[in-house]
């Protein structure tokens, strides 16, 4: 009786506590294919929280258009309007903010007909700029999707007998300049006046300085040179334009600057030095990051999304790398092959795969929240505001070395030198760690004057007068004591060599 | 021990006077190098453990107490013996000793100076940091200047064969280095051979 009792007991417990356990909401935690991480100051990758988590897909098999064919390029409205090129189809789907098919552009016969488009861009007004990348032109089309005109590939002089157009990404800036990514041609962006003339190069990438070149150009025979291979400038992948009017790009075949901010007159104004963006053991050594598709967002935060490890990496606008999502494979969040990226006005990054055909959404994580309006506050330099959301990021996450740094300067711009000071060595930035230390010895000069003074006179007093007393004091001693050893030693006649 | 208080203190005031008394019989022991090259690698310690943290190049996992004492302990071993060597086939009067010992005090201003220099990084900025720079300079100048004059006074040269021995010293040390390279590198083929063929004896039995 007892025993059956005892039995229930357990049994019941049990099912109590299984109970307990079933009614907990399924999603108490969300976990992805990828790993979060970021890079602290001695580079090395630390262990971060995820930035950005998948969300969903459009695949188009429940859209009326059917399902995409190898998509290669998106472009996102202000409007929330999707553009996504599907060059496997040669077309150009336009969707609504809630997913709805709203045209199908220049899937028509006629001089709309588009032949394996690669990139689009649309204008405030609703312009559609297509570029036709295998009937070597750039289709252009109204806000209703109505073929309006094309610009064939340039012609002038100056691009050179061996010019062979294959227009592949483009962007058109106020003035309806267009600026051409044009695949395989290494002199820049092509700049495109909106008559359809060839305006000239735009932002080109330079070969730089090698000794061994050099060395080798002085002893090579012409007969050598010929055979070697001719040193080209990098290629751009992509580029985007942020409100400012500056050109982000995108540079293909290069461990370091692969993303550059371009001013109006193509001077790089992200990157002063060497910068290396992308992983470094993400792709395997050897094997150099190939960014395709950059994204900016209204607050300077790019986005670039890189083939070689299939992972989309975050930077601020200073250049200081904040997150990393993606990767290869089949899971859900991860992709087969990237092509490009896009970024919508609330913060959700779309990746087109063009492998898996279709475009993978991520959002925001509320870490990621946090760090971007940090950010976007530290990067305009105050500072002070943004000294309470880098402390919720360490309680978060202590391994974010940025928040270190940003709060080092709030800190400093509040005078609080001392304070500066710790967080600027946890930071490991040693330039302003001296800065702040420079302030404070000046701060601590001025209070500890009387003392310091003092102090000086006390050691002048010292080395000037009590050591050469005790000097004497201990030459005098040791002088005596040698003596005595010395009578010792030879017999007690001190001084005398002939004895 | 006070005997060696005072040459260190003859080397840094009089080197001239005191690379000639170091010729004397029976003047120098070798317990007095060794003392002075432990000094100096104790300054360098205590100098790598007080510098300023703006003026620190390495983390502190970066830096091995054995890879100092190496790097202090090699170079002068190797110019002593390259040194001697040299010198000796090329008429020098020096002998091993006075070589061994006089290198080792040569590193008299580094061990003596090298900690207050390194405590001035506590109270300077980095934009002030050429008088740091100058001033560990003007030591490593001094260190240099004192091995010079060692090879004129105690092998008795001139000046244009001081600079002639000094280069083939260079020479002789980077000979050594690679030779003690290689038979390091031969060295562990020997032995992971001997280990190896031991190992695969051993499994057969």
């Amino acid at each position: 009786m007892k025993q059956v009792s005892k039995f229930r007991f357990v049994v019941s417990t049990a099912i109590a506590l299984l109970t307990l356990v079933m009614a907990l909401p399924a999603q108490t935690f969300a976990s992805s294919p990828y790993e979060g991480y970021t890079r602290n100051k001695l580079g090395a990758d630390v262990h971060s929280i995820n930035g950005y988590m998948y969300e969903n897909s459009i695949d188009g098999y429940n859209l009326s258009s059917g399902p995409f064919n190898a998509p290669e390029d998106i472009f996102l409205a202000d409007d929330g309007t999707i553009y996504i090129v599907d060059t496997g189809n040669s077309r150009v789907v336009q969707l609504n903010a809630n997913r709805e098919v709203l045209n199908i552009i220049g899937d028509e016969e006629g001089d709309g007909k588009l032949n394996e488009p690669k990139g689009v861009f649309v204008k405030p007004d609703g312009t559609i700029f297509v570029a036709d990348t295998k009937n070597q032109r750039i289709a252009i089309y109204d806000k209703e999707g109505k073929f309006t005109k094309q610009f064939g590939k340039p012609d002038n002089p100056l691009l050179g007998a061996t010019f062979s157009y294959s227009p592949s990404k483009l962007l058109v800036d106020k003035r309806n300049y267009m600026f051409v990514v044009s695949d395989g041609n290494t002199q820049g962006l092509i700049q495109i006046d909106p008559n359809g003339q060839f305006k000239g190069f735009y932002g080109a990438n330079h070969v730089g300085f090698s000794w061994s070149r050099l060395f080798i150009k002085l002893i090579a025979t012409d007969e050598q040179k010929a055979k070697l291979s001719v040193v080209r400038p990098l290629e751009f992948s992509n580029a985007v334009q942020d409100d400012e009017g500056f050109i982000y790009t995108s540079t293909l075949g290069t461990e370091t600057n692969q993303l550059k901010r371009l001013s109006p007159v193509g001077v790089d104004t992200l990157n002063n030095g060497d910068r290396r963006y992308g992983g470094r053991f993400d792709a395997g050594p050897f094997e150099v990051p190939s960014f395709l598709d950059i994204a900016v967002d209204k607050d300077g935060v790019i986005t670039a999304l890189d083939l070689q490890s299939s992972k989309v990496y975050q930077y601020d606008k200073l250049g200081n790398f904040l997150f990393v999502f993606g990767g290869l494979g089949d899971q859900n969040g991860l992709f087969v092959t990237p092509s490009s990226l896009a970024q919508s006005q609330d913060g959700t990054v779309f990746v087109v795969d063009k492998g898996r055909n279709r475009i993978d959404l991520f959002r925001t994580t509320p870490f990621a929240d946090i760090v971007h309006d940090a950010s976007s506050l530290f990067v305009e330099g105050r500072y002070k505001e943004a000294e309470g959301m880098w402390n919720e990021v360490l309680h978060l996450n202590a391994n974010f070395d940025l928040a270190y740094l940003a709060i080092g300067k709030s800190l400093y711009k509040a005078e609080n030198y001392k304070g500066a000071m710790d967080y600027f060595e946890l930071a490991s930035s040693r330039e302003d760690y001296s800065n702040a230390f420079k302030e404070y010895r000046k701060e601590y000069i001025r209070e500890h004057f009387a003392w310091i003074c003092l102090a000086v006179i006390t050691l002048i007093v010292i080395l000037r007068y009590l050591m050469p007393f005790l000097w004497r004091r201990v030459s005098a001693k040791l002088a005596d004591r040698s003596i005595v050893r010395a009578g010792l030693i030879k017999g007690g006649v001190p001084h005398d060599r002939n004895v | 021990m006070i005997a060696t208080f005072r040459m260190m203190r003859q080397v840094l005031v009089h080197p001239i006077d005191f690379y000639n008394d170091i010729q004397e019989q029976n003047r120098i022991k070798w317990s007095q190098a060794l003392f002075v090259v432990a000094c100096a690698y104790i300054a360098r310690m205590i100098a790598i453990l007080i510098t300023g943290y703006a003026f620190e190049t390495r983390e502190p996992y970066e830096i091995s107490f054995v890879h100092e004492f190496i790097w202090i302990i090699v170079p002068w071993l190797t110019w002593t013996i390259s040194n001697w060597g040299v010198s000796t086939i090329l008429e020098g009067e020096g002998k091993f000793k006075e070589v061994f010992v006089g290198s080792a005090f040569a590193f008299v201003p580094y061990a003596v100076f090298i900690i207050p220099i390194t405590l001035l990084t506590n109270i300077l900025a980095l934009d002030e940091g050429s008088i740091f720079g100058f001033l560990v300079n003007v030591t490593i100048y001094w260190v240099a200047w004192l091995l010079l004059l060692k090879v004129k006074i105690v092998h008795d040269f001139e000046l244009i064969k001081v600079v002639w021995i000094t280069l083939l010293s260079i020479a002789g040390i980077l000979i050594i280095w690679f030779i003690g390279i290689l038979m390091f590198g031969l060295m562990n083929q020997l032995i992971n051979f001997i280990v190896d063929m031991f190992k695969e004896v051993n499994f057969r039995r």
